[in-house]
């Protein structure tokens, strides 16, 4: 498959009126017919981008092309994307059917095509037999999908969805990761998703930007963002994670919680100090010689699936531990892990630093 | 539960027959062939033929109706436009002051605004009469439209506006497709307020008027003066029912589309 891009920004800021910088010289590319996510906590500028590729809002500095085209000064009524709102925005006034007829009528396309592409949109959103409802009649699920079909009936090249499943209760929720997925994939149109809900992002996503305080973190496939968090951001906002200080020995040794260990990293300054992560579920419970570090079990909750354990190494370093294995508050246990699972992040390394670094890793592979 | 006095509604009852009393009073002895208020001497309609058999009486009734038209449609297609530029104005301050100008006029005494039109027509040589009973009911109508608007428009979330231009629609399209309909109820309300306001107008009107043009109630007025005459009751009681036919003709429409918004939660 050719990588076609379709949307790029170049140092994009945004300010509003004086005020702090929501979107701090921002730079990106959007390949065509891939399922994008703009994951962070709220404020950090997500929505902005995406007001900005629909045009609701201008950048204050930088450049954004559609297509090779920069589209600064393009109004929102002339870009060929298509929005579905937080709120979905139906139209109150107006049936499914004429909800999503309703960019169609706008430019004045004739009645039969019409009804021909809405029947279409809504037989892609399983609400076929829904035209005559009003808006009212729908229940949360079922205007999502209206909101859905009329982005989609326009046949846009982008569609932007600005966080549209938070309103919806846990089980429907994952019914409709599923189904978004399964409709971009038939569609084969660009998605850009807004969320601040990880777990979202990770199970719909080609790639991920992971953006904080008006600045892209990382981008990256779900993998690698989970994988190799390249700072101490990411590692905490995707999934939970343990991070604790460490040092970096010699390449494949690593020294953290007074103790040092085998890794896998390489091509980082000798004793050069690092964040470790180690993800929760890649520790494993075992007897207190055995372990690799020894920590005293301080709380556990069961979450259903495993439990979930906070404990305390000698040196006071917390730890948080997914098991399947119960443990007992209060008693002294070790924890093991392999090599793999520790992740060494440089402090203050940039996206661009961090892909290098990664690459060296594999040619240093292909050599050996 | 606890049963509820019976007082409340004994004083319920008092304050609207206090507030009513005198308007059926009225309207009784309309019917009355005596000629006077004072005894009731048997029942007769002389009183509405001879209504009907005036024809100074009946252009001024049509003189009211059209004043309170047109006043009420232009003054609810000024407000509605004033509506939407208060929402939309972006400075603070400025949308502030035009919301309390706005206020100010609704609450200012009519006795004032009807003085005031009157210097004002008379310095700019405008002929008092139907226009300026025209002008002076749309410029007091305008503040109520808004009024009636401005929370439709404010309780209007703006991803609605960005939804109609995101699917392709210019600012003339987002304004008939998505604004006016969202907005209807308001300005039907606007509307219809404005319309009660202008056909009952006393002072206002009684300032502006001139010779030879008048309009319902300053004629009352000034039949009531004159001398006592039992015409006034009959027009009275017309007036009276053709309100009663207003407000329940405005709730009938009100109480059908809430129906048919509300039905469908239940299906």
């Amino acid at each position: 498959m050719t990588k076609e891009v379709i949307i790029r920004f170049d140092h994009v800021t945004k300010r509003y009126d004086n005020d702090a910088v929501v979107l701090d010289h921002v730079s990106f590319e959007i390949e065509r017919g891939k399922f994008y996510t703009l994951l962070g906590p709220s404020g950090c500028g997500k929505t902005t981008i995406l007001r900005l590729i629909a045009g609701f809002t201008e950048a204050s500095e930088g450049d954004i092309y559609f297509n090779g085209k920069r589209m600064n000064n393009v109004p929102a009524n002339k870009r060929q994307v298509n929005t579905v709102f937080q709120d979905y925005a139906l139209f109150p006034h107006l049936n499914v059917y004429e909800n999503v007829a309703f960019g169609l009528r706008i430019k004045k396309v004739k009645n039969s095509e019409i009804d021909r592409r809405v029947k279409e949109a809504l037989r892609f959103v399983n609400l076929s037999g829904y035209e005559k409802r009003e808006i009212t009649e729908m229940s949360g699920g079922q205007r999502q999908r209206v909101a859905i079909a009329r982005a989609i009936v326009n046949e846009p090249e982008v569609i932007l969805l600005d966080e549209p499943l938070s309103a919806l209760d846990l089980k429907l929720r994952t019914e409709m990761q599923y189904e978004l997925r399964d409709l971009q994939k038939r569609l084969g149109i660009t998605f850009i998703f807004v969320t601040h809900d990880q777990e979202e992002a990770l199970a719909m996503s080609d790639e991920i930007f992971v953006l904080n305080q008006g600045k892209i973190q990382q981008s990256g496939t779900p993998t690698d963002i989970y994988d190799e968090p390249i700072n101490r951001f990411v590692a905490d906002f995707i999934g939970e994670s343990n991070i604790v200080p460490g040092k970096m020995i010699r390449d494949f040794e690593v020294e953290f919680a007074g103790k040092v260990f085998e890794c896998v990293d390489q091509g980082l300054n000798q004793n050069e100090s690092v964040d470790i992560v180690i993800r929760p579920e890649d520790l494993e419970i075992t007897s207190w010689n055995e372990g690799k570090i020894q920590v005293k079990v301080d709380s556990q909750l069961f979450r259903g699936v495993h439990y979930e354990m906070i404990c305390y190494d000698e040196a006071q370093n917390e730890w948080l531990v997914h098991s399947t294995k119960k443990a007992t508050v209060g008693e002294k246990i070790g924890l093991n892990f392999e090599p793999e699972a520790i992740h060494v992040m440089r402090l203050g390394e940039t996206e661009e630093e961090f892909d290098k670094r990664l690459e060296s890793y594999q040619e240093a592979g292909y050599e050996q | 539960m606890k049963k509820k006095s019976v007082w409340p509604r004994v004083y319920l009852a008092f304050i609207f027959i206090v507030l009513y009393a005198p308007i059926f009073y009225l309207m009784f002895y309309s019917f009355n062939s005596g000629g006077t208020m004072n005894n009731f001497e048997g029942f007769t309609l002389e009183w509405y033929k001879e209504l009907f058999g005036d024809k100074r009486l009946l252009i001024i009734v049509l003189n009211t109706i059209i004043i309170a038209l047109l006043s009420s449609a232009i003054s609810t297609i000024i407000g509605v436009l004033g509506a939407l530029a208060i929402v939309y104005m972006r400075k603070k301050t400025a949308k502030q002051a035009l919301l309390s100008f706005n206020n100010v006029l609704i609450v200012s005494p009519d006795v004032i605004i009807g003085a005031s039109f009157l210097i004002l027509f008379t310095m700019a040589g405008i002929k008092l009469g139907f226009t300026s009973v025209l002008l002076s009911h749309i410029a007091f109508s305008i503040p109520i439209v808004v009024i009636m608007v401005l929370p439709k428009l404010q309780e209007m979330s703006s991803s609605l506006i960005d939804a109609a231009r995101d699917l392709g629609a210019g600012h003339w399209d987002v304004l008939s497709k998505v604004v006016l309909p969202y907005i209807s109820p308001g300005v039907f309300a606007g509307f219809f307020m404005a319309l009660t306001y202008s056909l009952d107008d006393f002072a206002v009107t009684f300032f502006v008027t001139g010779n030879g043009f008048s309009t319902l109630s300053v004629e009352i007025y000034s039949l009531a003066r004159r001398g006592i005459s039992l015409n006034i009751n009959a027009l009275s009681t017309l007036l009276f029912l053709f309100t009663i036919i207003l407000v329940a003709g405005y709730y009938f429409i009100m109480q059908r589309n809430s129906r048919s918004a509300g039905a469908g939660v239940q299906k």
